[in-house]
């Protein structure tokens, strides 16, 4: 069947290669450096269930809470299912707490009025000044885990992962595309590769891909900090239940509780270096809801770019949309051969590839269905256990 | 506070002809920033082409796992306000196949744990006195992060070397912790093999690197005990 090239080696194009892969295409993915060292790997680690977006971006809402119910499925081992909880501080908590509780109603999200009392015995960590709850199915991920989980079942179906190769052109003929040229770090060599058709998955980087064929992309990176400190507090997600904003998520994992996070926009998806008033900022909000984070100490602390699609109608960049598009260039732009998936969440990376995978499939001319929503996944383990053995180089002495 | 230091990276591609070699990039950083921070600065402005592995920024991926200033850490997790001195030196993990200057590749990590070890056991008690609705039990992930840092470090372990390694045994003995007889057969049968505990000489460098805690020496000792009807060996 067709041989089709992803660029990008985060979740979108790990979901991707899983349901290209399946659906019988030939698929090869080029990464620039290892795979999940984008934006996948350093995200916040939740599994929304959609609650967060569900005021005021109802088809983000959706997709998370169909979404977060299939990966409990399909990847459980990449999960600390424990619920979530959105925690009321103040009377306009509590208010929002009641719109919130209808918008979870109406996409879907189950969702449970708590008391402060109840949400002290679930979690004594919270703040004495809590005034109420909600209970929401979110869940921690395993952000490198839950990618890998995907990447093990491509190769298994035989994808082929290329990591440390860069896209450094895509060759257009007759306004067509034909391939890609990549520079391949791990043997310092330049090579071309033909393919039928490139899909451009490369997160916040994809304005920049997209560039390499003379295309416009409307991607924006979103950085946001995130602020990890020692010592597992609370073993259920906490939220602020307030309208989206900064500061007002703890996700536990492990022995680690990872607060976050800030927003701002960017042109670079890699001059994304935290500030300082960022890590202050989250830090004093996060310990409003349980102080026990306010004293901890930090192990870490990083910050990584959001893929937002671009919004000139958003008043602020947290009401920019957390749903995806896949873009057909043809119709677009005039350039056959190239697909752009863009935005999305690491929650949602499967939906991703369904949409693009079935884009794909009408392009070529294929009618083959998706098979992802109940096709378990290969533990992650299993990328490395498959890998081919003895081929491999030696270290030098 | 801003300050200038030096990396001295070890480069090198297997099948180039060029040797092995130093590499050293002059760089200002910041009292918080990490060995990771850096290497990503001098890929982003210096060298695209430096190759290290890294995913999560904050010790939970595993993938960071390198040689600072000769000793297994994580690149993520480790700042470089700790080192005297103008100069962090950084090689790849000794014991696995090198795939290009600080990355290696991990296969022979997995050659001894199952695919199906569960990752997941049951959360530390925080004090709580209710379950949510619809949660059996709290639950979080294993403590080991699977970085590769103590086989790198086991005098006894490596990729040509028979012994399977503190962090499958840990791993091993974690699975034995959550299973039933007579399921726990194959897994003390698979501990007490030719490349099992019998091979672990007791050093604790695997206990002392490791970054999270999972002190695989004392798995080991666990399993030496079992084995051995409940001797505890000296
Ligand atoms: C601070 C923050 C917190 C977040 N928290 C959450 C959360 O809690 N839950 C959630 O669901 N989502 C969260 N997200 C969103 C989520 O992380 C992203 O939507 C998702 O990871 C994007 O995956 P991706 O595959 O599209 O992009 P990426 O993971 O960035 O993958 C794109 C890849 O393309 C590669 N690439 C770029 N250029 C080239 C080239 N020329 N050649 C080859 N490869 C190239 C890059 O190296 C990169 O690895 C968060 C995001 C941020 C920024
Ligand atoms: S205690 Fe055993 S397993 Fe750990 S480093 Fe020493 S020999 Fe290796
Ligand atoms: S036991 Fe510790 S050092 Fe060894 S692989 Fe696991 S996390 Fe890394
Ligand atoms: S980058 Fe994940 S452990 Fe260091």
């Amino acid at each position: 069947m067709e041989h089709i090239i992803i660029i990008g080696g985060g979740g979108a194009g790990a979901a991707l290669a899983h349901d290209l892969t399946l659906r019988g295409f030939e698929v090869s993915l080029f990464e620039k450096g290892e795979l999940t060292s984008g934006t996948t790997g350093r995200h916040h680690g939740l599994l929304h269930s959609g609650a967060r977006y569900a005021v005021h971006d109802r088809a983000a809402a959706v997709e998370c809470i169909e979404e977060n119910r299939i990966l409990r499925t399909i990847a459980p081992q990449a999960l600390e299912q424990n619920d979530g909880l959105f925690v009321a501080l103040s009377q306009d908590d509590e208010e929002y707490g009641e719109t919130l509780l209808d918008a979870c109603r109406t996409s879907g999200i189950k969702a449970k009025k708590i008391s402060a009392a109840e949400a002290r015995a679930l979690e004594p960590a919270l703040t004495p000044e809590v005034r109420g709850a909600l209970q929401v199915p979110d869940a921690t991920m395993d952000a490198w885990r839950l990618a890998m989980y995907f990447f093990a079942t491509a190769r298994r179906s035989g994808a082929t992962f290329h990591p440390f190769c860069e896209v450094q052109g895509i060759d257009t003929r007759a306004g067509r595309v034909t391939g890609v040229e990549i520079i391949d770090y791990t043997a310092g060599k330049t090579r071309t590769v033909k393919g039928d058709l490139v899909v451009n998955a490369a997160g916040a980087w994809a304005g920049r891909v997209a560039a390499l064929a003379g295309i416009d992309v409307p991607i924006q990176p979103g950085p946001g900090v995130l602020v990890a400190v020692e010592g597992r507090v609370t073993n259920m997600v906490i939220n602020r239940m307030h309208p989206a904003g900064e500061g007002d998520i703890i996700v536990p994992q492990r022995g680690l509780s990872i607060l976050g996070t800030s927003l701002w926009l960017a042109d670079d998806p890699e001059d994304i270096s935290p500030p300082k008033e960022h890590v202050d900022r989250i830090t004093a909000l996060c310990a409003r809801m349980v102080p026990a984070v306010g004293e901890a100490a930090v192990r870490s602390v990083w910050s990584a770019a959001r893929p937002l699609i671009r919004d000139a109608e958003a008043s602020s960049p947290q009401q920019i949309s957390r749903t995806f598009e896949c873009y057909d260039h043809k119709v677009i732009h005039g350039v056959e051969g190239i697909v752009s998936l863009l935005g999305g969440k690491a929650t949602t990376v499967r939906a991703m590839a369904e949409k693009t995978a079935g884009l794909i499939c009408h392009k070529t001319g294929h009618e083959i269905p998706c098979r992802t929503r109940t096709t378990p996944l290969i533990p992650w383990r299993c990328f490395f256990s498959d890998a081919p053995r003895g081929g491999l180089p030696r270290s030098a002495p | 506070m801003k300050r200038k230091i030096r990396l001295k990276i070890r480069r090198h591609r297997p099948g180039s002809e060029t040797p092995p070699r130093f590499e050293i990039f002059s760089l200002t950083i910041d009292a918080e920033s990490s060995v990771l921070d850096a290497l990503e600065m001098i890929q982003g402005g210096q060298d695209p082409s430096l190759m290290f592995r890294r995913s999560c920024h904050h010790s939970s991926c595993g993938t960071c796992g390198m040689l600072i200033n000769g000793d297994e850490r994580l690149a993520c997790v480790t700042r470089i306000s700790q080192f005297k001195g103008g100069t962090v030196t950084l090689e790849p993990l000794p014991g696995f196949p090198l795939l290009g200057d600080l990355a290696v590749d991990m296969t022979p990590f997995y050659r001894d744990i199952d695919e199906g070890w569960d990752y997941l056991r049951g959360a530390e008690n925080l004090g709580g006195t209710k379950l949510p609705d619809g949660v059996e039990r709290f639950e979080r992930f294993e403590n080991c992060i699977e970085c590769g840092c103590c086989v790198s470090a086991c005098p006894v372990a490596g990729e040509e070397k028979p012994f399977m390694g503190p962090a499958a045994l840990a791993a091993l003995n974690r699975e034995l912790q959550k299973t039933e007889e007579p399921a726990t057969l194959p897994l003390l049968e698979q501990a007490g093999s030719e490349r099992g505990e019998r091979l672990c000489n007791r050093t604790l460098a695997c206990s002392r690197v490791c970054p999270t805690a999972v002190y695989p020496a004392r798995h080991i000792l666990d399993l030496r005990t079992r084995l051995r009807g409940g001797r505890r060996e000296p």
